[in-house]
C-alpha cells in the first residue's frame, strides 16, 4: 500500500510547528505515525502536508509536577509510558494500558500525544485518561491551553486539537494509596483493537468498604471514548457488595451506542461492558484495599 | 508379515536415526542459511532492468454489469505506460480451460472481468507504470460504472433456481452435481437403533502465507521468448493454462520460481495473474511486475471451500456407524480456477478412518460472489473429515457413551491393514486406536475430568476435545475424471535429476518448488544416503527453473506428496547413478560393480580395500574418456520419473485408488471457555502423528506444529466473512486474525512410525493434518460447556457466536463423571 | 520529487533517493537492494519489515524514508560478522526456528531486540517480543526455541559489539 504524494516538513521546536502548521492549507502533524501512516497508505487520509514533529526533543518527557501530578510530554512512546517507574509508582493504570497497546515495535514508536489526537475510539489510552481526569495542554498561535479530557475528545477521530496547534503534554494525577484501578481490555487477540476497554478508578473509604469516588472510562463503544457516567453516580457513596457492582456494571451501559463489526455486534458490546465493568470493579476494589492495607 | 503390521514405535523427540545414513535425522535445513541472513531469494527480491509495476482497480461491488470504464484520466497520470480494462485483455488473450463439465465448461474466465464483476476485489482494469506509487495513483483514477445486481452469497440459495445467475452463459450456478453413492446406504438406514441428523458449515478461511503472490514476466521481442518469474507452487501443471491463454507455444516460456515464502496451496490459483503480467510484458516490451498486496490476497487471492452438510448418520446403539447419507454443497466462490476438482477430491478421504460400508453424498459445487476458492491446507479432506469427526461426538453424545470409544469402535483396526475402503481407496498401516490412548495419556485424561469437575464447581469452564484426521500424500490426478470424464490428467509422477561433474561434485535438481519445506535438504539426505556421501557435498538447485530442473506435467508443492513423489525420483535418479559409478570404479579398481562401496565420498572395492575419490571417478568419465571402454556408459547425468501404480477410476461408480498413501494424526486440546464472553483460552494442545519413516524428523515436526496451528487458529480466529451485501468482512490483517505468538500455546508432537506399505522408502506424506484441529477445538468447547447444553454446527467459533448460544442458558445439568 | 537521504546501515554510510511518501521498507529493498527486510502486509501487522532504528525495533513498512535521514539502521544483513553468523541466526538455524524463511528477518530483529534489553528472557516474555510479527509457518514453538537457545549462547559469549550501539 502506497500513501498518496504529500509534501513532508521535518521540525525541530515547537515553535518551527506551530510556524509550518500555520503556513500551510492542509497540514497534518506526524508525531509517531503508528496510526496515521497506515490509514495514509490505505489512502483513508492523504494531507497534503505532513509536519514531523518526532525530531522535536523537548516533548519526550515524564516528570514529577509536585506531589500530585505527573507531565508527559505528548511524544514520550508507548515503550517508555509502560516501562516509567514514576508512572509506575503515581499512576500505574496508564503503563498498563500502555504495555497492551499493540506490539513493541508499534509501542517503540507510538506516542501518548499521537494516540490521544488520533482519539481512535477503539484503543486503549484515551479511556485511561478519561478516567484519570487527565489534562491536555495544547499549544498553538494564540499561545496555549488545557483543556480537561472530558472536553478534549469531541468526536470520532477528532478532539480540541484545532488543525494549527499540536499537543504539548498531558498531566495525570498521582493516585494516592485510596485508591485502586484495573484496565481490561477485552479482544480476540492481544495486542488487538479492544472489543470493549475498560478503565476503572476507585477511591474507598478508609476502612476499604465504601466507595468514594468511582471513574469508568470506556472503549469501542461509542464515536468517543467516554465515562459510564450512570453508573459512576450510582455507585458513588455506596456500600461494595456483589450486587451493587453488578447493578453498575448493568448501568455502565446506559447512553451507550456501540457500533457492530465481525468481532461483536452492538448487543454483544454491550454485554461485554458489563462483564468487564464488573469484573474491573472487583478488581479495582481488590487492588484498593491492598493498597490501603483493609484487603 | 507387512510393515504396516509392525507394531509402531512412539518417538518423544525425533531422535537422529542410528548409524551412517542420513535419511532419518535432524540435521539443520540447508536452506536456513540464506534464510536466516537476509539472503534469500523471494520473487519481490528480483531484480530486472526497466521493470514496469502494475496496480489493479478492483471491484467494490460483489454483482455489478460493467457499463463503462473511463482511463483517459489515468493514461495521463504521469508515469503511466499503459491501462488496461478486461476488454482489452479479452482481445489478447485466451479465457482459461475449465476442468468442469458442461454446462459450466462454457465459463468464461479472463485475468480481468469482463462485462460483468462477480465478486468484491475482482481485478477489472490494470494501470502499468514506471513504479508501485505512481501506478497506484492511476490506478485510483480509472472510473468504473456498474448496475449493481444482487449477490447471492451462500452455495445452497445460489444452487435454487431462483437464484441470480453469475454466469449467463451456463444458465446456472452449478459448477458440478453428482450423487456419490458405495455400499447399501438404505440397508444400513434400515437396519439404524439411531438415525442422527444434523447440519454442518465449514467455513471460509486460508491458511495466508506471509509472502504474498507475485510475477514479473519478461518478454524478449528478439527471441519470442517470455521468462516469467512466479511463486506459483505448481507452476508447471498451470502451464498448459498459461501458454494456451497466452497463444504462446511452450517452449518459449521459461519458468523460474525462486525462494516461496509459503503457500499451503493457496498459491496454486495465481495463473490469472501469471498470464496478465505476460501479456502486459509481451504488448509493452519491458518486464512487468505484480506482488499483491495483503487486501488483494485475502479478497482475491484463493479461500478455502466453504461447505454445507445436510447429513443423517444411521447408528447402532453401541456406537457402531453403519452409513451417511446427505448433501453437501460446496461454495466455489466466483470463478471455477480449480475446481470442481474439490468436489471429488474429498473422497480421498471418504470413509475417513472409519470402517463403515456405506456412503451416499449428494455433492453440489456452486458459484456465489464469493472470492474464488482453491486449495487451502487439507483441500477439500479437511472439511469432509471435520464432518466425521463431529458425526463421532454427536453419536457418542446421543448414546451417553464416550466419545473416544466411540471413535475406537469404528476405527479401521491396525491388523485390517492395509485397508480398502469401499471407494476403492487403500489406508495404508497405522494403529489408529493406538495413537487415539497415546493422546489420551499425553493429555492425561482422567486427572483432566478430575480437574473438570473443580472447576465447574468454581463456574469455571474446562473442556477436552480429540479428533483424528488423515492425511493423503500423492493424489491420483484421474479422480477428476469422475467429475469430467474428458479431462485428459491421470496418475501422478514426480522427476528428479542426480549428476556428478567432472571434479566429482554432486548435484541434485527435482520438480517440486520449494515453500519452506526444506526440500534442498531432503533431497540432499536422500542423495547423499545413497551415494555415501555428506549431505553438504550435496549440491541441491534451490527452487525451480524449467531451464534447468527436471518436471512432470504434475510437478509441484502440493497434496502433501514432496517426499512420497519426491522422494521416489530422487531415490530412483540416485541409486541409478550409484550404479553407473559402480560399473566405473569397478573398471578402473579391476573389480566388480557388486564390490564398489561408495562411503565418504569415495568409490572402494570391499574385497581389496582399493579406493578412488568421486573425483576421479568423475575426472574419467568426463574428461579422460579414453581410459574407459568406448561401449562403456560415462553420462553421470541420471533424470527419473516416479510414477505410482495407479489406475484410472471409474466416473460411473466413482471407485479407485484417489491417492498413494496415508497419514494419520490424533489430536487433543484442553480449553477453558470464559462462560460470560464466550472466549476460548488454549491451554493444551497434544499431537501424535504418523507419517511413517520419517527423511528429516524436524521437518515433519515442524509441518505438523504448523498445521495443527493452522487449524488452531482457523477454528478461533480466521475467518474470511462476508456481509450479507457482499461485501468481505476481513478485509486486512486488521480484521483477518493470523495466530500471533501468544495465541497458541506450545504444540506438543509425538511421532509413531508405521512404514507406508505403498510409499518409497516406507514415507508417506505429511502436512496437511492441520484440519484435525477444528473438530478438536469443536469438540473442547461443547465438552467445556457440556453443563449448558449447548453444541455448535459451524467450524469457526467466535466468542460471540459461544456466548450467544449460552444466552439465558443456566448450567443445569450436573458435571459428568 | 525525490530528495536524498543519507543513513547510517549496518554500520556503513549510505545513501539513496526518496520521495517524500516513500515507506523505509520501499528505501531499503529498492533503492539499497537490501532485500532481506520483507514485507508481508499492508496495515502493519505483520512485522516482517522489522528493522531496528536507532536501536528500536520498528516496522519500516510505517516509517517514512525520509524520516531515517542522518539516522542508524540495522537490517538483517548486518547480523553476520566477518562471515560468522550472529548467535540468533544460529540457534534459529539449529533449532528449525523457520520454514519459509520469509519472517525470519525480522523475527531475528525483534528477538535481538529483546535480548539487547533482556538478555535472559522467559518463555512468556519471547512470545510477547515476538507477538508483532507473524510467522505462518512454525506454529511458534521452535522460533521461542531458537531465542531462549541464543540467550543462553550470548550470556556466555560475549556478543561482538554492535557498531550502531557503540556508535
Amino acid at each position: 500500500m502506497y500513501p498518496r504524494p504529500f509534501e513532508y516538513r521535518a521540525v525541530t521546536t515547537v515553535d518551527e510547528a506551530l510556524r509550518v502548521l500555520h503556513e500551510v492549507e492542509d497540514g497534518k502533524v506526524l508525531a509517531g505515525g503508528q496510526s496515521l501512516l497506515p490509514l495514509m497508505k490505505l489512502r483513508l487520509a492523504s494531507p497534503g502536508v505532513l509536519v514531523d514533529i518526532s525530531g522535536i526533543p523537548d516533548l519526550s518527557y515524564i516528570r514529577p509536577q509536585g506531589e500530585n501530578a505527573v507531565e508527559i510530554g505528548s511524544l514520550t512512546t508507548h515503550d517508555t509510558v509502560a516501562h516509567s517507574a514514576l508512572l509506575q509508582e503515581r499512576c500505574p493504570i496508564l503503563p498498563a494500558a500502555a504495555r497492551g497497546i499493540a506490539d513493541q515495535q508499534i509501542r517503540n514508536r507510538g506516542t501518548i500525544g499521537g494516540s490521544s489526537c488520533h482519539a481512535d475510539p477503539a484503543s486503549d489510552l484515551p479511556p485511561t485518561l478519561l478516567a484519570l481526569d487527565a489534562e491536555f495542554s495544547i499549544v498553538g498561535p494564540k499561545g496555549s491551553r488545557t483543556v480537561p479530557a472530558k472536553e478534549f475528545f469531541v468526536d470520532l477521530f477528532e478532539t480540541q486539537v484545532q488543525r494549527d496547534e499540536i499537543l504539548h503534554h498531558i498531566q495525570v494525577p498521582t493516585l494516592g494509596p485510596q485508591w485502586g484501578w484495573s484496565y481490561t481490555k477485552f479482544n480476540r487477540r492481544e495486542g488487538d483493537y479492544p472489543i470493549v476497554g475498560v478503565a476503572i478508578l476507585v477511591r474507598l473509604d478508609s476502612h476499604g468498604r465504601r466507595l468514594e469516588e468511582v471513574r469508568i472510562g470506556l472503549a469501542a463503544v461509542n464515536p468517543t471514548p467516554c465515562r459510564a457516567r450512570a453508573a459512576e453516580r450510582f455507585l458513588q457513596g455506596q456500600e461494595i457488595s456483589p450486587a451493587i457492582l453488578k447493578e453498575a456494571a448493568h448501568r455502565s451501559t446506559e447512553g451507550l451506542h456501540p457500533g457492530s463489526d465481525m468481532h461483536g455486534s452492538s448487543q454483544y458490546r454491550r454485554d461485554m461492558v458489563q462483564v468487564f465493568v464488573r469484573r474491573g470493579l472487583e478488581e479495582a476494589v481488590t487492588r484498593a484495599r491492598l493498597a490501603g492495607g483493609n484487603p | 508379515m507387512s510393515a504396516a503390521r509392525t507394531s509402531p514405535r512412539s518417538v518423544a523427540v525425533p531422535a537422529p536415526a542410528e548409524g551412517t545414513g542420513w535419511v532419518g535425522k535432524s540435521i539443520p535445513t540447508k536452506e536456513s542459511v540464506r534464510f536466516t541472513t537476509g539472503h534469500g531469494s523471494y520473487l519481490d527480491d528480483v531484480k530486472l532492468e526497466g521493470t514496469a509495476h502494475i496496480a489493479l482497480v478492483h471491484s467494490p461491488y460483489a454483482h455489478a454489469r460493467i457499463r463503462s470504464i473511463d482511463v483517459k484520466e489515468a493514461s495521463a497520470m504521469p508515469g503511466v505506460l499503459a491501462v488496461y480494462t478486461g476488454e482489452d485483455i479479452r482481445k489478447l488473450v485466451d479465457p482459461f480451460m475449465q476442468l468442469a463439465p458442461p454446462p459450466a465448461d462454457k465459463v468464461l474466465d479472463y485475468p480481468l472481468a469482463v462485462e460483468k464483476v462477480r465478486f468484491v476485489g475482482e481485478p477489472v482494469a490494470v494501470v502499468v507504470a514506471r513504479d508501485r506509487y505512481l501506478a497506484a495513483d492511476a490506478a485510483e483514477m480509472v472510473q468504473v460504472d456498474y448496475d449493481v445486481l444482487p449477490p447471492v452469497m451462500d452455495a445452497e440459495s445460489a444452487a435454487s433456481p431462483s437464484a441470480p445467475i453469475l454466469h449467463e452463459a451456463i444458465g446456472t450456478n452449478r459448477v458440478w452435481d453428482g450423487v456419490y453413492e458405495y455400499g447399501d446406504v438404505d440397508g444400513a438406514f434400515a437396519q439404524a437403533d439411531l438415525v442422527i441428523q444434523e447440519k454442518f458449515h465449514y467455513h471460509r478461511f486460508n491458511s495466508a502465507p506471509l509472502e504474498l503472490n507475485a510475477a514479473l514476466a519478461s518478454f524478449d521481442r528478439r527471441t519470442g521468448e517470455l521468462t516469467l518469474y512466479t511463486n506459483n507452487v505448481m507452476p508447471m501443471f498451470c502451464m498448459p493454462l498459461v501458454a494456451s491463454s497466452l497463444r504462446l507455444p511452450s517452449d518459449r516460456i521459461r519458468v523460474i520460481v525462486p525462494d516461496v515464502g509459503g503457500s499451503f496451496g493457496n498459491k496454486i490459483n495465481s495463473f490469472p495473474y501469471m498470464v496478465l503480467v505476460s501479456v502486459l510484458s509481451m504488448q509493452l516490451g519491458r518486464p512487468v511486475k505484480w506482488t499483491e498486496l495483503r487486501s488483494e490476497f485475502l479478497a482475491a487471492g484463493t479461500h478455502g471451500n466453504e461447505r454445507t452438510f445436510q447429513i443423517e448418520a444411521a447408528v447402532r446403539k453401541d456406537g457402531t456407524l453403519l452409513g451417511l447419507r446427505g448433501e453437501a454443497f460446496d461454495d466455489t466462490g466466483a470463478y471455477a480456477r480449480y475446481e470442481p476438482a474439490g468436489a471429488v477430491i474429498w473422497a480421498q478421504v471418504a470413509f475417513s478412518m472409519y470402517r463403515h460400508k456405506n456412503l451416499r453424498l449428494h455433492f453440489h459445487s456452486v458459484f456465489t460472489n464469493k472470492c474464488p476458492v482453491g486449495p487451502n491446507r487439507g483441500y477439500s479432506r479437511a472439511q469432509h473429515l471435520f464432518l466425521y469427526e463431529r458425526i463421532m461426538d454427536r453419536i457418542a453424545d446421543r448414546l451417553g457413551l464416550d466419545r473416544g470409544e466411540v471413535r475406537e469402535r469404528n476405527f479401521v483396526r491396525a491388523d485390517e491393514m492395509p485397508y480398502q475402503a469401499p471407494n476403492g481407496t487403500v489406508l495404508d498401516g497405522g494403529d489408529y486406536a493406538r495413537a487415539l490412548h497415546r493422546v489420551q495419556e499425553m493429555l492425561d485424561l482422567p486427572s483432566l475430568r478430575a480437574q473438570q469437575k473443580a472447576l465447574r464447581a468454581r463456574g469455571r469452564y474446562l473442556g477436552v476435545g480429540i479428533a483424528a484426521a488423515l492425511d493423503s500424500a500423492g493424489n491420483n490426478f484421474a479422480q477428476v475424471r469422475v467429475i469430467n470424464p474428458h479431462l485428459p490428467f491421470s496418475g501422478n509422477s514426480e522427476s528428479a535429476r542426480v549428476w556428478m561433474d567432472m571434479m566429482g561434485r554432486v548435484h541434485v535438481a527435482m520438480g517440486p518448488t520449494n515453500q519452506g519445506q526444506g526440500h534442498e535438504t531432503m533431497a540432499s539426505q536422500i542423495v547423499a544416503h545413497e551415494l555415501g556421501l555428506n549431505p553438504e557435498d550435496v549440491h541441491a538447485l534451490p527452487g525451480f527453473d524449467s531451464h534447468s530442473h527436471p518436471y512432470t506435467g504434475h510437478s509441484g508443492a502440493y497434496a502433501s506428496r514432496t517426499a512420497v513423489m519426491g522422494g521416489g525420483a530422487l531415490l530412483g535418479a540416485a541409486r541409478e547413478l550409484r550404479r553407473r559409478i559402480q560399473v566405473i570404479a569397478a573398471h578402473l579398481l579391476k573389480t566388480a560393480p557388486e564390490d564398489i562401496l561408495l562411503e565418504k565420498g569415495e568409490a572402494r572395492s570391499r574385497r581389496t580395500g582399493n579406493a578412488l575419490p568421486l573425483s576421479v571417478i568423475g575426472g574419467v568419465a568426463l574428461g579422460n574418456s579414453l581410459e574407459l571402454p568406448l561401449d562403456m556408459d560415462t553420462n553421470l547425468s541420471v533424470t527419473y520419473v516416479y510414477r505410482p501404480p495407479f489406475r484410472i477410476p471409474s466416473h460411473v461408480d466413482k471407485k479407485g485408488n484417489f491417492t498413494l498413501t496415508y497419514s494419520y494424526q490424533v489430536h487433543g486440546a484442553v480449553v477453558e471457555v470464559d462462560p460470560e464472553t464466550g472466549k476460548v483460552h488454549l491451554r493444551r494442545y497434544v499431537a501424535v502423528d504418523d507419517c511413517g519413516n520419517m527423511i528429516n524428523p524436524a521437518i515433519v515436526e515442524g509441518q505438523v506444529i504448523g498445521a495443527a496451528v493452522h487449524g488452531i487458529e482457523a477454528a478461533l480466529l480466521c475467518e474470511a466473512k462476508y456481509g450479507a451485501d457482499g461485501q468481505l468482512l476481513a478485509s486486512s490483517f486488521t480484521d483477518y486474525l493470523c495466530a500471533t505468538s501468544l495465541d497458541v500455546p506450545p504444540v506438543e508432537v509425538e511421532h509413531f512410525i508405521t512404514p507406508s506399505t505403498a510409499g518409497p522408502m516406507g514415507v508417506r506424506g505429511v502436512g496437511e493434518g492441520g484440519g484435525t484441529a477444528l473438530p478438536a477445538l469443536a469438540a473442547a468447547v461443547e465438552d467445556a460447556l457440556s453443563p449448558f447444553g449447548v453444541t455448535f454446527q459451524d467450524s469457526h467459533l467466535t466468542p460471540e457466536r459461544i456466548q450467544s448460544a449460552m444466552r439465558g442458558r443456566a448450567p443445569t445439568v450436573p458435571s459428568p463423571p | 520529487m525525490k530528495r536524498k537521504v543519507s543513513l547510517r546501515v549496518n554500520g556503513e554510510e549510505r545513501e539513496g533517493w526518496a520521495e517524500d511518501r516513500m515507506l523505509l521498507v520501499h528505501f531499503l529493498r529498492d533503492e539499497l537492494n537490501l532485500t532481506g527486510t520483507h514485507i508481508g502486509c499492508d496495515t502493519g501487522h505483520c512485522g516482517a519489515c522489522t528493522v531496528l532504528l536507532d536501536g528500536k525495533s520498528v516496522k519500516s513498512c510505517m516509517v517514512l524514508a525520509v524520516q531515517a535521514q542522518g539516522r542508524k539502521v540495522e537490517t538483517i544483513e548486518g547480523l553476520e560478522r566477518e562471515g560468522k553468523l550472529h548467535p540468533l541466526q544460529e540457534a534459529f538455524r539449529e533449532h528449525h526456528g523457520l520454514q519459509c524463511g520469509y519472517c525470519t528477518p525480522g523475527m531475528i530483529l525483534s528477538s535481538l531486540y529483546l535480548l539487547r534489553h533482556n538478555p535472559s528472557p522467559s518463555e512468556e516474555e519471547i512470545r510477547r517480543a515476538i507477538s508483532g510479527n507473524l510467522c505462518r509457518c512454525t506454529g511458534y514453538v521452535n522460533i521461542v526455541k531458537a531465542v531462549r537457545a541464543a540467550s543462553e549462547r550470548m550470556a556466555t559469549r560475549v556478543e561482538a559489539p554492535s557498531t550502531e550501539e557503540t556508535g
